[in-house]
């Protein structure tokens, strides 16, 4: 079909996207670490030896663990994606800091660290090097929370130089335990005994082993010096023998009071230790990636997103938001009758190109937005005030053209015109743009997760994904295009026909009420008062058309009244105010989600229901009606404990946007049912109190 | 009281608390004895199972590595060792207002949530029972033999992750230590390393 050859083309086309070139991969940020993958070089040459390493920045007091973690705790896991023939080096692990809590002492990485490691390229290695990293943390202050994420980096063909990052890793080769110069054995006891020139002298000593039960990690250990030696006596572990090696890391100050870190080593076979490093081919990156090394081809990880994308789109014309729009469709459809099938036809193609376009717009500006490092969505545009009233503004403006205060054109002016005429297609054109503009709001059920998908892949995959929303949206549409015949049961044109125009300016006028409700969410009063001004002065020009229309005296006078009146009120519209901080917006602050707050329940062992919402968000508040706010509902938080928390996504909040993407979702409505102790589970996007009460009942 | 008397008695207690904490049990020797209260408020006490395989399960519901387990086979490990004949004791030696600190009754009602049988859920907000087994970690495993002699101590299996999926690849430490002693075997490996997240003591 041609639809098929059209959204091949459209793939062909954006699969050139840009390479991405860089020494520093993207950050993964969560509330307790920044997280990035870094190279110390800027390119990458045959046979070299890329230095990289994954760079920790701590929010205070969170850590993350050694090698040997100590007590408690679990050292990083680092999984490297990289060319085919690579050699992958280890994790020079930076001399750690002792945690002692309690009776549980652990060994720790705290502030900032970069944890270093190579991979060196084959010789016969030609071209850009993509690289990616999967690597898992365990990263812990008074609590644990595992993290994970994937990093990639793509270095240039070249020859090797420094990145701005190169200083980085200076700085942490610098700090690096050196090997110990001094004869270092073990007795039976545990003692450590150090001899060679300067060990007599140490004034304090701190050792920390490198594999677990060798010595008792949290155990006193007393240092004495007698000539050129230090004797550091340990606490033997479970796994201790003094005939096999025992390794780590020696924290040692000299009797010139200079701090150093030492790599200690007693002679006998080194234990075998779980590899923190692996590797794994380049091609081999998981399907979850955020950031996919190629273009994937349209395999069948690929098909399931799109079929979803489509029937999202189709389900999309039957949401609310859309609903008043369609009515318009309808009309011109029947005002069509049935003995116009080439003018039907056209007509459907226009309003299915229009919807078609508008989602490549929408997935156009979304992914500028994300090259722009900002964090969108679906719905993310309403979340501008500015854009919130210029929708009510042109839905009351459509509302004022249903109810025949003025006329577009001489289209809408008698319905027996030739409606093949270039205004009829762009009109058809222009509705299916406005029914993909006022749909945003509105989530159709299966949308939620084809859209995460779109983001979270490659450009050409999200434009695909986009252009099947669209085709799903207008498929009701394009069967009047494929099959004409069907126009033919449309009933015959006749004076019902205006009666239903005037009737259905009405759910335009609720839509534009609507929207001023939002937009005293979001601006407060002097948002409302700049909307209903601008609200004013264009039911003025559209009067002042309509006089003009009528056959007035002198039309051009009406026409330029009526042009500067509405100019005044698109100025009246730019001018409305930016979003109020959230503090001066009503909200119960008992119940705002914070990812804090959410992370403190869930410790404390509560129950915890999360709603995620916007009050530019149909389904949301439809949900919140039928079900979150019924007694029952209340009721049964109340009898279990449950506690509930709400973020309001009205206004972009980077905390609830990367909530949402935590879930793999990219808008609102979303909910989660956390029971204690459990891991969060996400409820359906339409609800009912039953499946509310199911849910935390289970 | 004076305040050299004050620094003397606060110095007399660390270090008393210093050689509680170091005075871990060994492999072989008598388990240490203790009377905790269990989540119905009933006193329990070890010697009440003299005779009797006693495993014991230090828990924390909020940490990662204890909700891995009860996601991958802590209960069928607890009934499969109940249904042979052992005693079962999971412990909570987190303090009051620490992470995984529930009171009995919401203990009871996890439990039942979970699916979890252990014979008792020992509250041990004080952890005296921790300090005296020296329990590091959640989930931290001990088996004791119906001698009364501590037969295994250390991880509940191999594999130090808090992912589910690496529950079948790691070697059932703890399961293999419980079916020895059940079966008056000795155990292979009688001390591992545990895993997980820290104990949340009272400091």
């Amino acid at each position: 079909m041609s639809f098929i050859r059209h959204l091949c083309c459209v793939l062909a086309l954006t699969s050139a996207a840009p390479a991405l070139h860089a020494a520093r991969s993207e950050a993964q940020v969560s509330p307790r670490a920044t997280v990035a993958l870094l190279s110390a070089t800027d390119v990458a040459a045959p046979g070299q030896t890329l230095g990289l390493g994954l760079h920790f920045r701590f929010q205070p007091g969170w850590h993350i663990y050694w090698m040997n973690p100590g007590d408690a705790g679990q050292a990083p896991r680092i999984e490297v994606f990289a060319p085919a023939g690579s050699v992958l080096g280890e994790v020079s692990w930076p001399a750690p800091e002792r945690h002692v809590d309690g009776p549980i002492t652990t060994f720790v990485h705290q502030g900032e660290v970069l944890l270093p490691f190579t991979v060196t390229l084959p010789p016969a290695f030609a071209g850009a090097a993509a690289l990616s990293v999967k690597a898992n943390w365990l990263v812990c202050k008074d609590i644990c929370i595992p993290e994970e994420g994937v990093f990639r980096l793509e270095l240039p063909a070249g020859t090797a130089q420094d990145s701005p990052d190169a200083t980085l890793f200076d700085a942490a080769r610098a700090a690096m335990p050196t090997r110990s110069e001094w004869r270092a054995t073990v007795d039976a006891q545990g003692v450590l005994t150090l001899e060679g020139t300067g060990a007599g002298s140490l004034q304090s000593a701190d050792f920390f082993p490198a594999d677990w039960g060798r010595v008792e990690h949290g155990a006193a250990q007393t240092l004495s010096t007698a000539g050129d030696a230090a004797r550091i006596a340990l606490k033997p572990g479970p796994d201790f023998d003094p005939a096999k090696a025992l390794e780590g890391v020696l924290r040692v100050r000299g009797a010139d009071g200079v701090e150093r870190a030492l790599w200690v080593a007693t002679p006998g076979e080194s234990p075998v230790r779980t590899p923190v490093l692996s590797l794994a081919a380049a091609d081999a990156l998981p399907p979850a990636a955020p950031a996919r090394p190629v273009a994937a081809p349209a395999d069948e990880g690929l098909l399931w997103p799109l079929l979803f994308a489509f029937a999202g789109g189709l389900l999309l014309n039957l949401m609310p938001c859309v609903f008043p729009v369609l009515a318009i469709k309808a009309l011109s459809f029947a005002r069509m009758g049935g003995d116009r099938a080439a003018a039907v036809r056209l007509q459907s193609l226009a309003y299915c190109a229009g919807v078609v376009a508008s989602f490549l717009l929408l997935a156009a500006l979304l992914l500028a937005l994300r090259a722009a490092g900002s964090q969108a969505g679906w719905g993310f545009q309403f979340q501008s005030p500015v854009f919130v009233a210029a929708m009510a503004t042109l839905l009351f403006g459509i509302g004022l053209n249903l109810s025949g205060v003025f006329d577009i054109g001489a289209r809408l002016a008698s319905a027996g015109e030739s409606l093949a005429s270039r205004g009829g297609l762009a009109g058809s054109f222009f509705t299916g743009v406005l029914a993909v503009v006022v749909a945003t709001p509105c989530t159709a059920p299966f949308m939620g997760g084809a859209i995460a998908a779109a983001l979270g892949a490659p450009a050409p995959v999200t434009v695909g994904i986009f252009v099947a929303l669209g085709l799903g949206m207008a498929l009701p549409y394009l069967l009047f295009a494929f099959f004409p015949a069907a126009a033919a049961h449309m009933p015959r044109p006749g004076a019902w026909m205006d009666r239903l125009k005037q009737a259905l300016a009405f759910p335009m006028y609720g839509a534009a009420a609507w929207l001023v409700w939002v937009l005293s969410q979001q601006s407060g009063a002097d948002g409302v008062l700049h909307v209903l001004a601008a609200l004013l002065l264009v039911a003025l020009a559209a009067w002042l058309f309509g006089v003009a229309q009528r056959g007035a005296a002198r039309p051009l006078g009406w026409h330029s009244a009526a042009a500067l009146v509405l100019l005044a009120g698109l100025l009246a519209l730019g001018r409305t105010p930016e979003p109020v901080a959230p503090a001066a917006v009503a909200q119960q602050a008992e119940s705002a989600y914070s990812a804090q707050r959410l992370a403190d329940l869930r410790a404390a062992g509560r129950p915890v229901f999360v709603n995620m919402t916007a009050a530019w968000c149909v389904t949301c508040l439809m949900n919140e009606k039928v079900a979150l706010s019924t007694d029952v509902v209340q009721r049964a938080f109340a009898d279990r404990g449950v506690v509930y928390l709400k973020g309001d996504w009205t206004r972009a909040d980077p905390d609830i946007t990367r909530f949402l993407q935590s879930h793999g979702r990219d808008g609102v409505p979303l909910y989660v049912y956390y029971a204690p102790g459990r891991e969060g589970v996400v409820l359906p996007q339409i609800l009912t109190p039953q499946i509310v009460l199911d849910h935390i009942a289970s | 009281m004076t305040i050299k008397a004050m620094l003397c008695s606060g110095l007399l207690a660390s270090t008393l608390l210093a050689a509680a904490v170091h005075a871990a049990p060994r492999i072989g020797e008598p388990a240490p004895a203790f009377t905790a209260v269990d989540s119905n408020g009933r006193n329990v006490k070890l010697s009440d199972f003299a005779g009797r395989t006693v495993v014991m399960e230090w828990t924390n519901h909020g940490c990662p590595y204890v909700q891995k387990w009860y996601r991958g086979g802590m209960q069928t490990l607890q009934k499969d060792a109940t249904g042979k004949g052992a005693v079962w004791l999971t412990v909570l030696s987190s303090a009051p207002g620490t992470q995984g600190h529930v009171d009995g009754p919401t203990a009871n009602r996890m439990m039942k949530e979970q699916g979890a049988v252990p014979t008792h859920y020992l509250l041990d907000y004080e952890g005296k029972v921790g300090r005296a087994y020296a329990a590091q970690v959640t989930p931290h495993m001990y088996v004791i033999a119906p001698d009364g002699r501590l037969a295994y101590m250390g991880g509940i299996d191999s594999i130090a992750s808090p992912d589910v999926n690496d529950i079948p690849k790691a070697e059932p430490l703890a399961r293999l230590a419980i079916d020895a002693v059940l079966a008056g075997k000795p155990v292979a490996k009688a001390q591992t390393r545990p895993y997980g997240c820290s104990v949340k003591y009272a400091n």
